[in-house]
């Protein structure tokens, strides 16, 4: 959006002298100037209250021993950082749930706007017809709440009744069955699995959206100029849709790193199998099943942390493209 | 090009379009077909369903209590969805048509509030919600649900709102309509795509939103919505995969149907949002 957008026909008439044909009297200036933050007052408050004062009170508690005697007696505990040193000393962060956590988002990042940016690709292709049935299809994947989906990968890779266990006893691939929970890097591949079929279609529908209005001609000239699919994608497409892809990846970043449910779900995934802790279901388990609610307000302050570090470097990316 | 080659990337299209629905939908099917049948909760499934029955589905919405679930999850979207998008809109309105000091300051705070995570955001408010007594109600949940939607909906409907073209309210005002007729007959049939998009994104957030339910609701399955009722119906019939399934797939359907409905709109939506803004 450029700066210098003309703004309501309204505002120009009362703030400026100059009279508007068959304009009404002019009201004091201080209103109009009040006026969008009159707009923007209930989204502001409710912003305030429930996101940004529960943000300064996780720190404050993330500073202090906090547990059920606090609760109950309302009393505070200082502690200074000691949660933090407590945190950062603990081998279990550094081996199992940053890379949980961060390793996780990175590769669900990837893998989302890659199989989503394929098959935005392939759908433009299509022709008409098969593109709304594919495009529907691809609209259910997207319905699935994270709750049900979880649930529905957990029973497909359930060990005694999954099917893809009993797919591969069938095969002869496999003579046992495998609980896929148990292990790291089985129990993330299921949670890609999840977080990418849930997550793609928001990718490939907005990418889709966007490629229908990259110009046909210059694609096809390049074609005509021997540059490949590979070549087109990378110098006509990609720079084109830049800020499509930005959003996109913005988006897709806040939702992989905050995964919970998804993990929080599975067998084991909620605090019973350390080795699948990420820091939000860290923070949880400490906050809720062992009433450390400072300890687990410094896990939630660390994941935020984060979070906010990477996401301003791509909103400042996004920040150049349009300068808001 | 030669027909050989259009043969060949036909083919290649063919089975591209086949992974892609596949990989989409298998999941989908597997939790209808297993929700039918009768082999999914005893033992023995094949890929086709064997047993037909709607036992599993009866049993949930009575024994499961999924009745009430349905309806509360119901109550507390239709509320955020109306909140959320008269409170955005207003938002909306101001950052898009106005310029006053601090706007991209405020812009730029909506965006980072979109970034904190749920979990930081419970502990605190779980604490809160506690010493106020308000713990246990669904009307804590409304609460959190149109504090969550805010960000993306106003940042969605300011694009929509910015390119409403300001000659056309310009030629209403010298017409000397009014404020509220000049936003009813002219900005929301414009923005209205927006506003589907927006309501859409608040709908699904307060339907499948789990950590605040799972911890405000607490022990009170009265006032469970389906995805904490869900959970624990999974506590309570662990092997019963048949019900677990069926219970997923009544909590997912209006979700679906909402969405194939809408769904080019949403997309315009989507990318209005993100290119015109």
């Amino acid at each position: 959006m450029s700066m210098v957008q003309a703004p309501l026909p309204a505002t120009k008439a009362e703030s400026t002298s100059a009279p508007v044909a068959g304009g009404r009297p002019r009201r004091g200036l201080s209103l109009v100037k009040a006026r969008p933050w009159l707009l923007l007052a209930p989204g502001l408050i409710i912003l305030a209250v429930l996101m940004l004062w529960p943000l300064i009170q996780v720190f404050m508690y993330s500073l202090q021993d906090y547990g059920l005697r606090e609760i109950n007696t309302g009393e505070s505990n200082w502690i200074g950082f000691d949660n933090y040193v407590e945190a950062l000393t603990n081998p279990t962060l550094w081996t199992v749930v940053l890379p949980n956590t961060v390793g996780f988002a990175a590769v669900a990042v990837f893998a989302t706007v890659t199989v989503g940016t394929l098959v935005a690709l392939l759908l433009a292709r299509l022709g008409t017809t098969w593109r709304v049935i594919v495009s529907s299809c691809i609209m259910v994947a997207w319905a699935m709440p994270a709750v049900t989906g979880t649930y529905v990968w957990t029973f497909i890779f359930d060990a005694d009744r999954g099917i893809f266990n009993s797919v591969l006893r069938d095969m002869g691939l496999m003579d046992q069955s495998i609980n896929w929970f148990t292990n790291q890097w089985s129990f993330y591949a299921i949670v890609l699995l999840n977080v990418v079929h849930h997550g793609f279609p928001f990718v490939a529908i907005t990418v889709l959206a966007g490629l229908l209005g990259v110009s046909k001609e210059m694609l096809e000239a390049a074609a005509l100029d021997g540059a490949g699919a590979w070549r087109r994608f990378w110098k006509i497409i990609f720079p084109t849709l830049k800020p499509v892809f930005s959003v996109v990846i913005i988006l897709s970043t806040i939702w992989d790193f905050k995964v919970f449910a998804q993990v929080y779900l599975m067998p084991g995934g909620g605090g019973g199998n350390r080795s699948v802790l990420n820091l939000g279901v860290w923070s949880y388990v400490e906050s809720f099943g062992q009433n450390r609610y400072g300890f687990g307000a410094a896990l939630a302050v660390l994941l935020t942390l984060v979070l906010i570090g990477i996401t301003i470097v791509y909103i400042r990316s996004l920040m150049k493209e349009d300068e808001l | 090009m030669n027909p050989r080659a259009s043969l060949r990337s036909r083919i290649g299209i063919g089975i591209a379009v086949a992974a892609v629905l596949i990989f989409t939908l298998f999941p989908v099917y597997w939790m209808v077909s297993s929700a039918f049948d009768k082999k999914a909760s005893s033992g023995g499934q094949s890929l086709l369903p064997q047993e037909f029955t709607f036992d599993n589905f009866a049993f949930v919405l009575t024994e499961g209590g999924f009745g009430t679930f349905l309806r509360n999850s119901a109550i507390v979207a239709i509320v955020t969805v109306l909140v959320s998008a008269l409170v955005c809109l207003l938002a909306a309105v101001a950052v898009a048509r106005f310029r006053f000091k601090f706007r991209t300051t405020v812009l730029m705070m909506i965006l980072v509030v979109q970034m904190v995570p749920l979990e930081a955001l419970v502990i605190p408010l779980f604490l809160q919600v506690k010493s106020l007594g308000l713990l246990n109600s669904i009307l804590g949940l409304m609460v959190v649900y149109v504090a969550l939607s805010l960000a993306f909906g106003i940042w969605m409907l300011r694009g929509f709102v910015a390119a409403v073209p300001v000659e056309l309210e310009e030629a209403a005002y010298i017409d000397g309509a009014s404020w509220w007729r000049m936003f009813r007959s002219i900005l929301l049939p414009l923005v209205m795509p927006g506003l589907v998009a927006t309501s859409i994104f608040s709908f699904i957030t307060a339907w499948n939103e789990f950590i605040f339910a799972m911890t405000i609701l607490g022990a009170e399955t009265d006032q469970y919505t389906v995805s904490i009722g869900l959970k624990s119906f999974f506590g309570l019939f662990a092997n019963d995969w048949g019900s677990i399934m069926a219970a997923s797939t009544i909590i997912t359907l209006p979700v679906m149907i909402f969405f194939v409905i809408v769904q080019r709109r949403l997309a315009s939506g989507m990318v209005a949002g993100a290119v015109k803004g």
